[in-house]
């Protein structure tokens, strides 16, 4: 590092350093295994990913398409056996799923829907788990989550501090390099091992543009991902500047990494629960089912909560008895009361989501605190594979629900006389009687789930941008103040 | 004795004046305390959770029991809570009760339909994980005990006293020994005592304390010898930290992740979703189908109702329920070889964890503290067993002709007591097999 003229400009300066911080982590075995380590694992993750959410794309379009044509295939039927049949509405990935799964495995991906109620997500993976991956598993989200801060550590710690043990830093600053200009020239050196991990990252994300991602969100995930290490290559210069041994440095950033990657994210998570308790489904349902008993039984016709509907469609018509109406009683009364009940399902199904948003806001701002808790919240946000993306599944699939039980209560009640369909248990001639053809059952709506607009997405992340890019500022400031006083 | 204790006493004055492992101290207790306080409140909220349900469920039957008479009715409207509560224990291990449904309702439906039901956590809570001692202990006293004894010789090394320290020592027992076990003690007694006041909360039996304790200790002291042994030579104390940590990585998540990759490509399962989509179609098909069809499938499994299935209509509910079982008869084998595959992935997990501590730690205090997987099988098989109960107390009124005296309805089957009498069957078995 000696001969170079103190009247460089600063930038040239600060390469001089980062090449040399590099041909130190050449020549040091421990920095690039770390370093090739790193990279591997990162490769891997990003492979393995990739392969398992190609194969749930391709069987989840395929499981839609079966479930819409065993439907339409159906035989002649009375059309409320057809509600009762039901249909099911299943979750394609996100593109960029193959980065950040997010809450898929937890979720469960199928959803069966049936007249009358409301069903949760079925057969989340991890039920048929290992249980091994409680602490992480192989996706490239976790792995440069958590794993690449480690490493930063691991080969960063001692950029600073070394030349202070070695005494070659007041060697250095009499030459006058600035304490600022090294500390750059160091950070430089770490952006550009960041640089490496994200290439990987980047490749990835790329092909997720042939899935149909936008490169806005492409760009807002990556961009997260780098601000985020960069945070971390900051804390790593900071230590290291400010301590005066590599031992004082390394274990100070350790414990700062055990707290800020491992401890924070399930205190996060942990205060948000207890913070903010939510009534389970089960427990919801009482309150529905009392809700729902007010609105009277939709099967049965004859229910007095019903009374004022036939007051009012014999007035309608002008007729004196439901026999007369054109139209059929039942069917009528099914689809009244499918409509009111999926109003309370709807109030209830909303406040239980509220709920769900309110308590992982919680454990978002936990965010100022840890960058990790951050970028966890920016990468769920921007791949779209957070909570909110998987509400609104929850949303389309009652839509779609909503949709096909209604028009065959329609059917019901236009193609099929009260007569026939009161006589449907007679006997076997009745009960055929009581059928409708099946042209009728092309009644479903084309499904097929997309996650949020990639703007939505990246304004739903704004405060986590703003989080990592506070702790950016921040550190930023507190090491130039150290820079000054770096001896 | 007071020598030793001279030494100890001497080694506790230094410790105290080191203020990085005081932090160090201070953040072990803080946290283990906060998973203690979490793991109580999440406890305590799933038992006040069982108590409302319990409670609304009553309620809610006697609702149903009052509004219907015909016992085809009662059926479909009368549901029954079915739950699992935590064990005293569980504050401490939370397990995965937040991945396994811990209760659920059902009714004489077919079970298959209603099984797969969760009603679990915010899912994104839940992928973050939550804090409990288990993982204090587990994943984070490992790093806290790598920090506290890497140094142990570099650190004196590095400052130029190690030869002394050594010349001027009566024995390296009477030095390293001591220095070494204040340190372990001091964290022990960091991360334990929280949990101590949590088993005092909540009420766990002696055994349990003990057993936890023991686990504990060894595995802490693994990690503290491991600390020791690697650091004996070296005189650059990071460099004993990053290989310690190296180690931590590949235990903690390098050996979990491969193991869950290879078994699972190693164990095949039926998907979920085909079970529930058989056993549909198989109920949905049973409309049109002769009646017949119907009920010889259910009287091949239960032949004793033979001679009472002829139907005066259209619609009898005992055809209705008979087709339900015949569903999930249909759906049997595929259901049968989905719980046997999550067995035998549970099964290869343990040989995995055999080569990874952390898992091996987690799924000995997940088992004591009955929230891991192989508790979320045997609620699962109560509840498929309380379910079979169910349809046996209705049979002999559905097949059986005649007026449904409302009388009966005490007899009806209840969870709570058929799982207690479940259990001190087992009681009595094992009794009767130890005296024999």
């Amino acid at each position: 590092m000696s001969g170079h003229s103190s009247s460089m400009a600063p930038f040239a300066k600060m390469m001089i350093v980062a090449k040399d911080e590099w041909r130190y982590w050449l020549r040091s075995k421990l920095a690039i295994s770390v370093l090739a380590i790193g990279l591997l694992l990162t490769l891997s993750s990003v492979i393995v990913t990739a392969i398992n959410t190609m194969e749930l794309s391709h069987t989840r379009h395929e499981l839609q398409n079966d479930a819409d044509q065993t439907f339409v295939d159906q035989p002649d039927r009375h059309p409320h056996r057809m509600v009762h049949y039901g249909h099911y509405a299943f979750r394609a990935p996100s593109p960029l799923s193959v980065l950040d799964p997010g809450v898929d495995a937890y979720t469960g991906n199928s959803i069966f829907l049936e007249g009358h109620r409301q069903n949760s997500a079925m057969f989340a993976d991890q039920k048929q788990g290992t249980a091994l991956t409680q602490l992480g598993s192989l996706t490239p989200a976790f792995i440069v989550q958590t794993l690449a801060p480690l490493l930063l550590i691991l080969i960063g710690y001692s950029s600073v501090s070394r030349e202070r043990e070695s005494h070659t830093l007041t060697y250095l600053l009499s030459q006058g390099t600035s304490g600022f200009t090294l500390i750059a020239g160091k950070g430089l050196a770490l952006m550009s091992v960041i640089g490496l991990i994200l290439v990987p990252l980047t490749i990835s994300a790329l092909f997720s543009l042939h899935e149909g991602e936008s490169i806005a969100a492409i760009l807002g995930f990556i961009l997260g991902y780098a601000l985020y290490l960069t945070v971390w290559a900051l804390l790593v210069l900071l230590f290291s500047s400010a301590l005066s041994k590599n031992s004082e440095s390394f274990t100070a950033l350790a414990l700062t990494w055990i707290l800020l990657c491992v401890v924070m994210p399930r205190v996060a998570s942990s205060t948000a629960i207890t913070t903010v308790p939510a009534a389970g489904k089960l427990e919801t349902d009482f309150a529905v089912i009392a809700e729902l008993r007010k609105l009277g039984d939709g099967h049965n016709a004859n229910d007095p909560a019903f009374a004022q509907i036939k007051a009012s469609l014999l007035e309608k018509y002008n007729v004196d008895s439901i026999e007369q109406l054109p139209v059929n009683y039942r069917g009528v009364i099914a689809m009244t009361s499918e409509a009111k009940l999926t109003e309370v399902l709807n109030e209830f199904a909303e406040q239980r989501m509220q709920t769900e948003v309110n308590q992982t806001q919680v454990s978002r701002y936990f965010g100022w605190l840890s960058p990790m808790v951050a970028i966890r919240s920016l990468s769920m946000l921007t791949a779209g594979t957070s909570i909110e993306t998987h509400h609104k599944f929850l949303r389309e699939a009652e839509d779609l629900r909503f949709n096909f039980v209604q028009s065959l209560n329609k059917v019901h009640a236009e193609r099929l006389t009260y007569q026939d369909d009161m006589n449907r248990n007679k006997d076997l001639d009745s009960s055929d009687k009581a059928r409708v053809a099946a042209t009728n059952w092309q009644v479903l709506d084309d499904f097929s789930f997309a996650v949020d607009k990639p703007s939505l997405r990246l304004q739903r992340s704004a405060p986590a941008f703003l989080q990592l890019l506070a702790w950016v500022a921040a550190l930023i400031i507190v090491i130039r103040w150290v820079g000054k006083r770096l001896v | 004795m007071s020598y030793m204790f001279k030494q100890l006493s001497r080694e506790w004055r230094f410790m105290l004046r080191q203020k990085y492992l005081l932090v160090l101290l201070g953040c072990a207790i803080l946290i283990s305390g906060f998973s203690v306080q979490s793991g109580l409140n999440e406890i305590e909220q799933q038992q006040q959770t069982i108590e409302r349900l319990t409670a609304a469920d009553a309620a809610d039957r006697t609702d149903a029991q009052h509004k219907h008479d015909e016992i085809g009715m009662l059926a479909y409207y009368t549901f029954h809570l079915t739950y699992s509560a935590p064990s005293n224990l569980a504050f401490a291990a939370l397990g995965e009760r937040d991945i396994y449904p811990w209760k659920h309702r059902i009714k004489m439906l077919a079970i298959e339909g209603q099984i797969y039901e969760s009603d679990t956590q915010n899912a994104e809570l839940t992928q973050a994980g939550k804090i409990d001692f288990l993982f204090v202990i587990s994943a984070l006293s490992p790093l806290i005990i790598i920090l506290l004894f890497h140094d142990l010789f570099a650190n004196e090394r590095s400052s130029g006293r190690h030869d002394l320290l050594v010349t001027t020592a009566k024995s390296p027992w009477a030095l390293w020994g001591a220095r070494g076990a204040i340190r372990f003690i001091a964290i022990f007694l960091c991360l334990m005592l929280p949990f101590y006041v949590g088993t005092w909360v909540s009420g766990s039996s002696l055994a349990a304390i003990g057993l936890v304790s023991f686990y504990c200790f060894i595995y802490l002291a693994f990690w503290a010898l491991l600390s020791v042994y690697w650091g004996r030579n070296a005189s650059s104390a990071p460099k004993v930290a990053s290989g310690l940590i190296g180690i931590w990585v590949l235990f903690a998540f390098i050996t979990p992740i491969l193991g869950d990759l290879s078994i699972n490509k190693l164990v095949h399962s039926p998907k979920g979703g085909d079970i529930v989509f058989t056993q549909r179609e198989a109920v949905n098909d049973a409309w049109d189908l002769p009646k017949e069809v119907t009920m010889d499938a259910f009287t091949a499994t239960y032949p004793e109702w033979k001679d009472h299935v002829a139907m005066q209509s259209m619609f009898e509910w005992k055809w209705y329920y008979a087709f339900q079982q015949v569903g999930d008869q249909i759906a049997a084998p595929m259901s049968q070889e989905y719980r046997a595959a999550a067995k035998k992935k549970y099964e290869l997990a343990g040989y995995a964890s055999l080569l990874s501590p952390p898992l091996l730690l987690q799924r000995m205090l997940t088992r004591l503290a009955k929230t891991d997987a192989v508790a979320a099988f045997k609620y699962e098989q109560h509840l498929r067993d309380f379910h079979q109960e169910l349809r046996l107390y209705h049979y002999p009124f559905l097949f059986a002709q005649g007026e449904f005296d409302k009388g009966e309805l005490d007899n009806m089957p209840n969870f709570e007591k058929f799982v207690t009498e479940q259990q001190n069957d087992r009681k009595t078995d094992s009794v009767q097999s130890t005296n024999k």
